[in-house]
Parts: structure tokens; C-alpha cells; sequence
């Protein structure tokens, strides 16, 4: 179901008549005739008596009668109508979804996606499982996008000043300049654009260069997520860029880069990491991350030796690592790495351990770092004959003739651009602040901009601004490259709901195409590509159909290291800065889901708890606790880790966070502290993205804006920071207040190999906590039998409550590896996006009555705790270098579900395939199940989150009323929206589960096998499922031995979150492995959880590292019965 | 006192709870048969804006159901059908039926014809025909001898206990799944001994196990 619509044009008369979101829909087509029907109380003929037949007139009186005057006119549902196509559209069948490939562009990639729409409305998005680094899995950014569509905030006109223009005055205006602007060769003409890997873009800026040579291109983009091609040209003499192949690496170093994130091609990145490190029997390597970092990021939390270290430090750090592996260049390297004063032996045993697994290693640099860095890492990777194996290099494109900010600005200041054009981007937010971009863009005479949003840059100087509404990629013909450059197609779902305009339009238009058309371009490209004699027609159907180019990868190129480059990237070395409470670095760093602000108006995004912090709807300046310390801020005796000293305050039950005022230079800002384990000692982390002061309802005012902070000469790091104490507070929305684990079970862990180890106990899951402790809670006959029966026939505990009786054809359960698991909420947005899933606000969000089915939970252990239940003081001091567990947590679908047998109304009951089921008309709001639930994942309806708007909660009915039709648009119609005052939680996507049985029977129906009701495994995909990068979560029927689900659940690693309460959950999680180098010197003989576990349930233990004196004692037994 | 409470009076609180008691008993039978579905929705039959017989196009020309509701077996949704299939007859038979006017309107403009919608379940039920009729339950078993009726009308509560009714004791309500859009067959149960059989053969082995619970419709 891949194919292109032929819509037609809008008329210029339609696109001025304000919203048209159904255009591309015959059946709400915006006529007068089926306009006036809906304006009309009754259908014509309702009203009249004479249209009524006489019986039924009668029937309704008699009841009104004996009803004492209650008329039962008005308990009769409204009428409602049924509108079909006026011709039917070829391939769309109502109430089925169609899919079409499709992809996001974000910088110099994109994400190649499935478009789920009904009736020509999309509603989900899902990876692309065609293109196979992906395989099927999507970003949180891809998930979230299609929010934006449905975004009633967004750019609806082209304007001018407050004039609304039409598509017609839009042509003439581009016309315009590409005349005035023909005679000169564009001389006066500047553009500034974002980063984009479209070729059709490229093509078009290499048409737009030969008709105006003298025209300024310049490119910007804030945030650095590539490495600089500058060094690549140093180490190789090509401008080349590396593509990493993780799934090879058994040894991954990474200085400072967030290859699970932020580094372009993350998604790639995580996918092939998380196959190097998936193990499902013992006999399963496992690869070992060793990572240096300022900040706490998803690859720290990954990592197996985390070293904290100031990012000005990197360059020493590495310099360092290349001496001690290339003795010869020693002697050259030894001034930049002085004065770094290491762990003793931490470079050299990580070294020994690269040069074991050369070829089979990877060193990774973060694209904020000095080229220098990135240089040594080139020659690293060579010199560990990486090239060709973990690594490869490809031809890094660039514009050609492409000019800087700089230069345009100095341009601009030099009087000599009459004409700016402003595509995508947000400069007046974002360019650095010594430019002042704002006074540069009010100089120039005549500002075009493209973009999606009227933003900071289209408020500039709106008199003489004219903002061209942009289309969303959902809404636009396009083509984008990959990380491995891998041409995809992004294809539109439907017209552009408020007549958008695509950049390839823009551009054709002022390069004097003026009937440019966004398919025919990308046709011309494709067909262009794929070479004389191709049919164009089947090319390009093929293109959208597959959603990728065959082929079209980039192919490596040969490359060989030239130390003679580096010389002269090398700047003489500088001392080593070193860095205190009055002379911090400071980091300025995307924001993990604002990015550098382009999302900041999704509310997706925006409620997303960060995954590090926590902190939902806000930006924070992150210290490390020993700074926090320094500056008076005591995190000790918190749980929170909100700074705070112990005179708290309290607002809504939260603690607020201390305002401080951050300092470099002469240039301030003022935001929250909020103290950060595993941060460098005197780094501080300012994520960008946040403070928009043009945005939307959602983004206006969230956080604060680190921008002004930014100066040209330090883009990412900046030196010199200090930190003042305001003395004001302000108010986070922390969604996970307490960080420790406390010695208890929940997340069960293990070093991969050494004493006690995964190695030597492969069951170490049931070698502690509660039921290694306890008789099985299923008795030696339910131990005896096999996993499928006691699904359905384990004498259900004894209990006295009668129990559900499981005799449903298929038995569906979940587990889900946390070995894997990186943490990065993609699945947390798939969920909301599948299940209407409603966002509540900051204030909500505070109170915890967050709606999230799926939530991560993040852990800390250092090895220390003093356990209270021992006369210690519990496990308060935040821990400076902590190992962090992550672990998702939704319902887990007990067997024996507490929240059913305290439900007063049945509203919450077990259905025959072993789902918790939740009816929502039967909910009457009691709460008593929230209340019931170990794992505390039901969400309740405190207000009508969909109906209220979310500023107006408490006028209740006084507030508006109603869903705007935009946002209504992107609900999935196989979902109920939630009203007020009922419960919800996860329901392993049951709309995905009943239409996939459905579809399987039909089909079998259909071809003659109706007897065949079972579903094939693989089928049915919960949303969580689907979009997962790492294949973390598995899903499927436990009835069928060879069910990927029943494969996961029979590794010896799986095991029962809180399973001693006896309640059975369908829901199990395979135990998290570590694997450190015993030679490093921070190596654990444990899972600093582990250890805790022990110290707490061992005080005879305390001081012992090595926890359990033999962890087997307890679980080896426990199978055989007590 | 005694004169102002005359000693019938002490029966007094006894009349009243009984008075109250059939009151609230007629108002729950009341409300139950006159609220309820099986009376509020049974014998709906609002106008259409054309006045389509399902009578005249089945016993007359004789189409299949399939004919203009052509997804009824692959999607959970009955479409009802564009203008653009009424037309593939009517552009030739009465093409200038004053009655027909909206259709050739909707097929000129592309705007839609509002049918009333008449078998409406609430938002929070997800019905799907595509697994009723694939699997041996006919059109007519929820919404009556639709070949019959000159106005479509509302025959069954398609209430919930009318739902799971039929969702406890399928085999009585099959058809051969030949004969599902044969709105004049008889279910397999009302043909006799080996009819009876049949139905018993199809529960068996077509595995039939309509959902009981919660998750088979609400969503």
C-alpha cells in the first residue's frame, strides 16, 4: 500500500477560508451544503412532525406519560451520520489503516518510517523495516513528530506583518526575487538554511548557485552531532566521515560521545551496540564500553568503566590513550596529555584490553570535541585495524561553496544583503550570542522565512518579515540520506492542512521554477540517480513502495592514515585548564528531548521525563554533588534530588530547586540547580532548547535559555563559569524522586564473567531476593510443571478469592531484557502516541498524576549503603560516580492481580488470554486499585486531560470545553479516549492484539483453513515493542513453546519483578549483566547493586565486596522444592 | 395530640415506604423497558435523505449485500457505499430521479450523502463485521431481514446483553458460512437433526470462542 495520490490543487479560494484539515478527504469536504447540515440541530425532514411516522411519534409520547413528564426525547442518542467517498478512493477500505513509507529528516539524517493512516489521516508512526540498520525501530523525536502535525500552534498562513497572504502572493514574491536578483547574479541575495541530507535540496542549491553566483548559501545548525570533517581531511586527507559497525565491536571506547543519542545515526548505533551486547546463553559474547564523559548520558549509563572527566580534558585524555597504544608518537603526544592526572593503570589495562580485540574494537570521539580529538581517534581506529571492520569511512557531503554564520554576518554588517532568506532554523533563538543575531536580521530590508512555527526569528521584525508557512514532512514530497546514506523518501500523508509550503518548493521558486511541484522534484532527483535507461515510472514506485533507494548507501571509501596531517591540525599545547567552584566548564548540550528547541512546542516530548534527571517539562543547570557541596547546596539526608539545604521548601508536596546564577564572561542566566550524580566534579551541564519566549502554548516559558549564554569561540564548551546563589526557588517536576534501590531485588544484576558471575551462575536471578529465601509460592507441583500449564492450570495459590480461569487460545506475556535496555523513552512515546495517551502539565505533573502506561525507572548504586533496617542511616548521600540500572515498568499483567480483587465495580478484571483488562464505562474512579498495585503503573483521570484545556483545570465547568478538531484528528481511532474520573493503565496494546486475531482469522477464513485460529508469532507487535531500537521488549503467546516470548522467558536470567507477592506477573525481565575488566582499577567484583543487596541483607557481610559468600546456596535449591 | 394524629395515623409510616417502594419499583420497570435499548432503539427508522429500499435492490435486481457494502468481510467496518457505486447503475437506470438527486450531487462534488446513522454502537464498543462474517454469523442476525425492508429499521437492541448473549451460545445463531449472505437461509440449528449437527461440527471445528470478556470489545 505504497503508492502516490494524485490529489488536486487547492483553489486560492479554499486556502484562504481559514482551517482545512479534511481537504484530502471527499467525505469532509468543506461545501456549504455539508456545512449547513452540520450547523442544523436536525437533518432536514427531523423536525417536522410530518417526516416522523406516526408510531413511533405515539411510542415516544406514551413513554413521556408514564414517566411523569421525563421526556425520553432526550435520552435518545443524537443522531449521528454515516459519510461515504463521493468516489471511492482506489486502495482504502474504511475502517482498515493503510501504511506508506515515509521518513523524518533531522539534520544531516533521517529516519526511514511506516506512516499508519486512516482515511488519509495519519495517526502512528513506526520505523521502516525495510531499511534494515533500523529494523523497524524508531527514535523518540520520529514517535513524537507526528504530534506536530496535529499542532494547532503551528504557522496556519503565509503573513506578512498581521496580513495573511495567499499561495498566489507567495509565488509572486518568490518570482519577485528570482527577477530582481537575475540581473546582478544574486548579488544582495543571502540564504540561510538548516542542516539537511536531501539531495533534491542539493541539487536545487546547485541550480539556485549557477543562476545567482554572487548569492550567499550559509548553513547552521547549533548543535555539532557529526564529527568535523576537518579532522578526517587532517588524519586522511579526504573529507570523509565514519560509520560505525557496532554489532562487530567487542570493545567499545567512547570520549564523551553519546553514540546512543546524540551523535547522528544513533538509532543505527544503539541497534548494533545492544546485538553486541544481547546475551541469551552463556555461551553469547558480550561486549565491554568503557567510557570517559562530563556529563551523565544514555552511553554512560550503559558503560562498564565510566570515567568522569571535563571535556577540555578529552584532548589530554586521549592524547594519552594514543601514547600508551602507539609507543612511537609518545614522545610527540606527551605535552597535550600532561598534567591529567588518571586512575592509576585505567589507560594502560584499557589499552592491553583494545589490543586483544584489535580489529574488533571501536573508538568513538563526540562531535563537540576540538578536531584534535577527533584526529587521534581516526588514527586510533587505524592503528587497531578498526578500519574496514568497526569502522568504515564514507564521502561526508557537504553544499558545496557553503559560507559560515560568520561570514554572512560580517556580510550583513557590511550593508551588502538586501535580500535574507530564512529557511527552517531558528536563528534569533539560537545563533551564538555575541552576534546578536536579532539587530543583523532587523538590518537587512527584506527577510523571507520559511518555517514551520512563527518563532523568535519570524517575531524579529514582523513589518518586514514574510513568513511562508512550511509544510510537515508528513505533508511533503521529499527525499533524505541516512547515516550510511541510504536515500528514503518522505512521502505525504495528506495535503498540507493549512497550504504549507516545502524548502525544495521554496527553493525552485526563487531559482525560477515557479511551477515547481514537491513530487516532480524529488522525481527528477530519484530518476536522475538511478541512471540512463531506468524506467522513471517503476523507479519511483519502487522508491515509495520499499521507502528506500536500492543501493544507494554510501560505499566505503579506502582510506589510509597520514600522521603528517595531524601535525598541522595540532595547535601548540596548552597547559591544562584545571577547573574549580569559581572557573567551572560548562557544557552546552541538546536538550534529550527539546534538542536545540525545534521540538520545544511538542507535548509529547515536553512531559517526557528526562531519562537521566527525571525533570519532565523543564531544563535544569546539572552539578555534580561535590560542587553542590561547595556551593552550599547539601544533597545529604535527600532523597530528591532536587538541590535543596535541609530548610526546604514545599510546594505541592515537591521540593524547589535553588535558582542560581550562572556566570561566564560578562554574559549571565539564571536557572534551577539540580545536583546530578556522575558528573565531572566542576563540569556543569546546560542543556539548550528550553526558554522559548516566541513558542506555543506548550513551549512558552518551560525552563530556561542557555543560549545567551553561548558565544561563537565556545559553541559547545565554555570555560570560566561560576555560580551564584539567588536565593529564589523554583519548582521541578521530578517524576522519579527516590534514586536508590535500597538493597531491594528490583533490578537483579551481574557481572558477566568472574566469581560469581553470570558465567558461574546463569540462574543468579533466583540466587536473591525474597522467594530464594522462601518455598516456591507455586508448590513442587507447580515447579513440576511445565511453563504453558502453569500459565493455565497452577492451583491458583490457595487463594480465597476465586480466580480467572485462563482457557483463551492464546496466553500472552511480555519480557523484557534490561541488559539491553538504554533507556532512551522511545517506547514511552510510542505508547502515548498508540494509545491516546493524554499529557496533564507541569503543575499535574508535579502532583504525580502523570498518565505515562510506560515509565523507565532509573537507579542508582555506588556499593555503599547503610541500611536503616541495621541502625545505619539508609542510603542518603548521593553517590558521585554511580552505576545506573534502568528498567521499564508498566503493567505486568499479574495472573493473580491485586488491583482486581479490590475493584468494587468488576471495572478491572482478567480477560480468557490473560490480559488485566480495564473497562473504562465501568470505572467509577475509586482508586482503590492505584492504591493495590505493587509495580504502581494504573494512571488516573484527575481531569478531563483531552477536553480542558490543561491551563484552565480548575475552572472545571467554567473552563472550554471540547478537543480542538486539529488535535482530534491525530487520535487512533482504535483507542478510547479517556473521560474524567476513570483509571487506565497498559494493556499490552489490546487493540493491536483483537485486530490481529481478527485479521489472522478472517484471512484463514478466507483460504479455506478456518480451524487455524492461532496467531503466527511475530504478528502481533505491541507498540513498545515495535519501536524499540534495542529489541528490549518481546512479546507474544507462552502457549507456543517456540515463541520468541517463551525463548526469552526460558533464559535462566528471567525473572519475576516483586515475584514473592504471588501475583504471577505475564511480565518478566531478564537480569542486567555487567562486564568489567578485572584488571581496571574500579572494577566491582559485583554490581555495586548487588553489593548493597548484600550489605543489607548480610550485616555480617559489611566491608565484603563480594556479597554472598555462595550465591548458589539459595537458588539451587529452591527449584527441587521446600 | 390525639386529635391531631387520629390513631390511623400510625399505620402511616408503613403506607408511606410501601407507596415509596412501588413507586421506585415502577420507575425501575419503567426505566428498564422504556429506557433500555430493546425499546429506545428497536423500531428506529429515521427518514434518509434519498429513500433507498434494500427490498426493491435485493429481491428485485438482486445484488449481493457484497455489492455496494464491499468491505463488509475484509475491515471491522461496514462501508456504506460511495455515490460513485450507485452510479455505476443509476447513471443509466432513472438517471433523472428527482429522489436520486443527492447521489448524483455527492458523485458530482464529491460531497457525501448523510445517511442517518441507525445501528450505532457506542463509541467505546469496537464491533467488527469482518469476523462475524467471515465466521458464520449473518447480516440478519443483528440487523433483521434487511432484504425486507423498504426502510431500514432498527430490529435488535444490539445491546450489550444482546451482544453476549449470542457470545455464550454461538452454534445456535450459525449459518453455513455459504449461505451468511443469504439473508433468507435458516440458521444451521432450525434445519433439522443433521443441521443441528453441523452447527455442533463448525463450533468445533472452526475452534469458535467468542470473547466473553471486557477486552473483546473495549478498547
Amino acid at each position: 500500500m505504497k503508492r502516490k495520490f494524485d490529489h488536486s490543487a487547492p483553489s486560492d479560494q479554499e486556502q484562504l477560508t481559514g482551517p482545512k484539515y479534511w481537504r484530502s478527504l471527499e467525505e469532509l469536504a468543506g461545501t456549504p451544503g455539508f456545512k449547513a447540515q452540520l450547523v442544523r440541530e436536525f437533518p432536514e425532514g427531523a423536525s417536522e412532525l410530518e417526516g416522523v411516522d406516526r408510531r413511533n411519534f405515539m411510542k415516544i409520547m406514551a413513554a413521556s406519560f408514564a414517566l411523569g413528564g421525563v421526556g425520553l426525547a432526550g435520552c435518545r442518542r443524537p443522531e449521528k451520520f454515516i459519510l461515504p467517498y463521493g468516489k471511492s478512493v482506489e486502495g482504502v477500505i474504511p475502517g482498515l489503516p493503510s501504511y506508506y513509507a515515509t521518513a523524518m529528516p533531522l539534520r544531516k539524517t533521517a529516519i526511514p518510517l511506516l506512516a499508519e493512516t486512516h482515511q488519509g489521516r495519519p495517526t502512528k508512526l513506526e520505523g521502516n523495516p525495510t531499511y534494515q540498520p533500523h529494523g523497524g525501530a524508531a527514535s523518540l523525536h520520529a514517535q513524537a513528530s507526528i504530534l506536530d502535525l496535529y499542532d494547532p500552534d503551528r504557522a496556519k498562513a503565509h503573513t506578512k506583518g498581521d496580513q495573511a497572504l495567499d499561495a498566489a502572493a507567495v509565488n509572486e514574491l518568490l518570482a519577485t526575487i528570482n527577477r530582481n536578483y537575475a540581473a546582478n547574479g544574486g548579488s544582495g541575495l543571502a540564504f540561510l538554511a538548516d542542516e539537511s541530507s536531501s539531495p533534491t535540496r542539493a541539487r536545487l542549491v546547485r541550480a539556485l548557485r549557477e543562476r545567482f553566483p554572487r548569492a550567499i548559501w550559509t548553513e547552521y545548525e547549533p548543535i555539532a552531532d557529526e564529527p568535523p570533517v576537518a579532522a578526517a581531511q587532517a588524519a586522511f586527507g579526504a573529507a570523509v566521515r565514519p560509520v560505525y559497525n557496532f554489532a562487530r565491536a567487542k570493545r567499545v571506547v567512547s570520549i564523551d560521545a553519546d553514540f546512543l543519542h546524540q551523535e547522528a545515526g544513533s538509532l543505527t548505533y544503539a541497534r548494533g551496540f545492544s546485538s553486541g551486547r544481547r546475551v541469551t546463553k552463556k555461551s553469547d559474547p558480550m561486549n565491554r564500553l568503557y567510557v570517559a564523559e562530563s556529563a551523565l548520558t544514555l552511553t554512560g549509563m550503559m558503560a562498564d568503566h565510566r570515567l568522569r572527566l571535563a571535556s577540555s580534558h578529552m584532548l589530554a585524555f586521549a592524547a594519552q590513550l594514543t601514547a600508551a597504544l602507539v609507543p612511537q608518537t609518545a614522545q610527540n603526544l606527551a605535552p597535550y596529555g600532561q598534567g591529567l592526572q588518571l586512575p592509576a593503570k585505567w589507560i594502560d589495562e584499557c589499552v592491553a584490553d583494545l589490543q586483544a580485540h584489535r580489529g574488533e574494537c571501536v573508538l568513538v570521539a563526540g562531535a563537540h570535541l576540538p578536531a584534535e580529538v577527533h584526529a587521534l581517534v581516526h588514527g586510533l581506529n587505524a592503528a587497531l585495524g578498526n578500519v574496514g571492520t568497526t569502522v568504515n569511512y564514507v564521502a561526508a557531503e557537504t553544499t558545496p561553496a557553503r559560507s559560515n554564520l560568520n561570514g554572512l554576518v560580517s556580510a550583513i554588517k557590511g550593508g551588502s544583503i538586501r535580500t535574507l532568506v530564512i529557511l527552517g532554523g531558528n536563528p534569533a533563538y539560537n545563533a551564538p550570542a555575541d552576534l546578536d543575531w536579532p539587530a543583523l536580521q532587523k538590518s537587512v530590508g527584506e527577510v523571507i522565512r520559511h518555517g514551520y512555527y512563527v518563532d523568535e526569528t519570524s517575531a524579529v521584525n514582523p513589518a518586514a518579515t514574510t513568513h511562508i508557512a512550511a509544510a510537515h514532512y508528513l505533508e511533503s514530497w521529499g527525499d533524505a540520506r541516512t547515516i550510511d546514506g541510504t536515500i528514503v523518501p518522505i512521502q505525504p500523508m495528506i495535503l498540507p492542512l493549512f497550504g504549507g509550503l516545502t524548502q525544495n518548493e521554496v527553493l525552485a521558486r526563487i531559482a525560477g521554477d515557479q511551477k515547481a511541484d514537491g513530487y516532480a522534484l524529488v522525481a527528477e532527483t530519484i530518476v536522475g540517480l538511478a541512471g540512463q535507461g531506468a524506467n522513471p515510472e517503476k523507479t519511483m514506485q519502487k522508491f515509495l513502495h520499499d521507502g528506500v533507494l536500492e543501493g544507494s548507501a554510501l560505499r566505503p571509501v579506502a582510506v589510509r592514515f597520514n600522521q603528517s596531517g595531524l601535525e598541522r591540525l595540532f595547535r601548540p599545547a596548552q597547559a591544562l585548564p584545571t577547573f574549580g567552584k569559581d572557573n567551572l566548564e560548562v557544557r552546552f548540550v541538546a536538550d534529550f528531548k527539546m534538542d536545540d528547541g525545534r521540538f520545544a512546542n511538542n507535548g509529547w516530548l515536553q512531559e517526557c521525563p528526562d531519562p537521566v534527571t527525571k525533570i519532565s517539562w523543564d531544563n535544569a543547570i546539572l552539578v555534580s554533588p561535590k560542587l553542590g557541596q561547595e556551593l552550599g547546596i547539601d544533597p545529604k539526608g535527600s532523597l530528591i534530588q532536587v538541590a535543596r539545604k535541609e530548610t526546604a521548601e514545599y510546594t505541592m508536596g515537591k521540593e524547589k530547586a535553588f535558582v542560581f546564577e550562572l556566570t561566564v564572561g560578562d554574559r549571565k542566566i539564571r536557572g534551577p540547580l539540580h545536583i546530578q550524580p556522575g558528573l565531572a566534579n566542576y563540569t556543569i551541564i546546560v542543556p539548550l532548547g528550553y526558554g522559548r519566549t516566541v513558542a506555543g502554548h506548550v513551549g512558552k516559558g518551560a525552563g530556561f535559555d542557555a543560549y545567551p549564554l553561548r558565544t561563537s569561540d565556545a559553541l559547545h564548551i565554555a570555560t570560566g563559569g561560576k555560580l551564584t546563589n539567588t536565593g529564589t526557588r523554583a519548582l521541578l517536576a521530578n517524576t522519579q524522586e527516590h534514586w536508590s534501590m535500597e538493597g531491594r531485588d528490583i533490578i537483579r544484576e551481574a557481572n558477566y564473567e568472574g566469581a560469581n558471575s553470570y558465567q558461574e551462575t546463569p540462574n543468579f536471578v533466583d540466587t536473591f531476593g525474597m522467594e530464594s529465601h522462601a518455598p516456591s509460592n507455586i508448590g513442587a507441583v507447580g515447579e513440576a510443571m511445565t511453563p504453558q500449564e502453569r500459565a493455565t492450570k497452577v492451583p491458583r495459590g490457595n487463594s480465597l478469592y476465586s480466580t480467572p480461569t485462563f482457557d483463551g487460545q492464546h496466553q500472552w506475556g511480555m519480557s523484557i531484557d534490561m541488559n539491553t535496555c538504554i533507556g532512551c523513552q522511545a517506547c514511552v512515546i510510542a505508547c502515548q502516541a498508540e494509545n491516546n495517551v493524554p499529557i496533564v502539565g507541569k503543575e499535574q505533573v508535579a502532583r504525580g498524576r502523570e498518565m505515562h502506561w510506560l515509565r523507565i525507572d532509573r537507579y542508582y548504586s555506588d556499593g555503599n549503603i547503610d541500611a536503616e533496617a541495621f541502625g545505619g542511616e539508609g542510603n542518603k548521600a548521593l553517590p558521585d560516580d554511580p552505576q545506573v540500572s534502568l528498567q521499564p515498568m508498566t503493567c505486568v499483567h499479574c495472573e493473580l492481580a491485586p488491583c482486581e480483587t479490590v475493584c468494587p465495580v468488576n471495572a478491572t478484571v482478567h480477560d480468557e488470554e490473560g490480559l488485566n483488562v480495564m473497562a473504562y464505562n465501568r470505572c467509577i474512579g475509586t482508586r482503590y486499585c492505584a492504591n493495590n498495585c505493587p509495580y504502581k503503573v494504573r494512571r488516573f483521570n484527575f481531569f478531563d486531560w483531552n477536553q480542558r484545556r490543561l491551563d484552565e483545570l480548575y475552572l472545571g465547568q467554567l473552563g472550554e470545553f471540547g478537543m480542538p478538531e486539529l488535535v482530534a484528528l491525530g487520535k487512533n481511532p482504535e483507542v478510547t479516549v479517556r473521560m474524567r474520573g476513570v483509571m487506565e493503565k497498559c494493556t499490552y496494546c489490546v487493540q493491536r492484539i483483537q485486530n490481529g486475531k481478527i485479521q489472522h482469522k478472517v484471512k484463514m477464513a478466507q483460504q479455506g483453513t478456518p480451524g487455524d485460529v492461532m496467531v503466527p508469532d511475530g504478528t502481533i507487535k505491541t507498540a513498545c515493542q515495535q519501536t524499540c531500537p534495542v529489541d528490549a521488549i518481546v512479546f507474544g503467546n507462552i502457549l507456543d513453546k517456540d515463541s520468541a516470548v517463551m525463548q526469552a522467558k526460558a533464559r535462566e536470567q528471567d525473572y519475576e519483578v516483586l515475584g514473592y507477592l504471588n501475583v504471577r506477573p505475564r511480565t518478566t525481565y531478564s537480569g542486567k549483566l555487567r562486564n568489567p575488566n578485572p584488571k581496571m582499577p574500579d572494577y566491582k567484583p559485583l554490581p555495586a547493586s548487588r553489593i548493597e543487596y548484600s550489605k543489607k541483607n548480610e550485616p555480617q557481610s559489611h566491608g565484603d565486596d563480594h556479597g554472598h559468600g555462595s550465591p548458589t546456596a539459595h537458588g539451587a535449591e529452591k527449584k527441587g522444592g521446600h | 395530640m390525639s386529635k391531631l394524629f387520629p390513631k390511623s395515623a400510625n399505620k402511616l409510616p408503613l403506607q408511606i415506604i410501601i407507596y415509596l417502594g412501588v413507586l421506585a419499583g415502577i420507575a425501575t420497570a419503567g426505566v428498564t423497558y422504556y429506557m433500555t435499548p430493546k425499546y429506545a432503539r428497536v423500531g428506529y427508522a429515521p427518514v434518509q435523505p434519498v429513500p433507498f429500499s434494500h427490498a426493491q435492490h435485493v429481491q428485485e435486481v438482486g445484488l449481493d449485500c457484497r455489492y455496494c457494502h464491499s468491505n463488509v468481510d475484509k475491515s471491522g467496518h461496514s462501508n456504506v457505499p460511495s455515490a460513485q457505486t450507485c452510479m455505476n447503475c443509476h447513471s443509466t437506470i432513472k438517471p433523472s430521479s428527482p429522489a436520486l438527486a443527492p447521489v448524483r450531487e455527492s458523485f458530482e462534488k464529491g460531497t457525501p450523502v448523510p445517511w442517518v446513522w441507525i445501528h450505532q454502537t457506542p463509541d467505546f464498543a469496537y464491533f467488527n463485521h469482518a469476523i462475524h462474517v467471515n465466521r458464520g454469523i449473518s447480516c440478519v442476525e443483528c440487523h433483521g431481514q434487511v432484504n425486507d425492508m423498504d426502510t431500514v429499521t432498527h430490529k435488535q437492541p444490539l445491546s450489550m446483553a444482546f451482544c453476549i448473549e449470542c457470545h455464550r451460545d454461538p452454534q445456535s445463531r450459525l449459518r453455513d458460512p455459504k449461505d451468511v449472505f443469504n439473508l433468507n437461509s435458516k440458521r444451521l440449528v432450525d434445519q433439522g437433526e443433521a443441521g443441528k449437527q453441523a452447527a455442533e461440527k463448525f463450533h468445533k471445528d472452526w475452534k469458535l470462542m467468542p470473547p466473553q470478556s471486557c477486552s473483546g470489545c473495549h478498547r
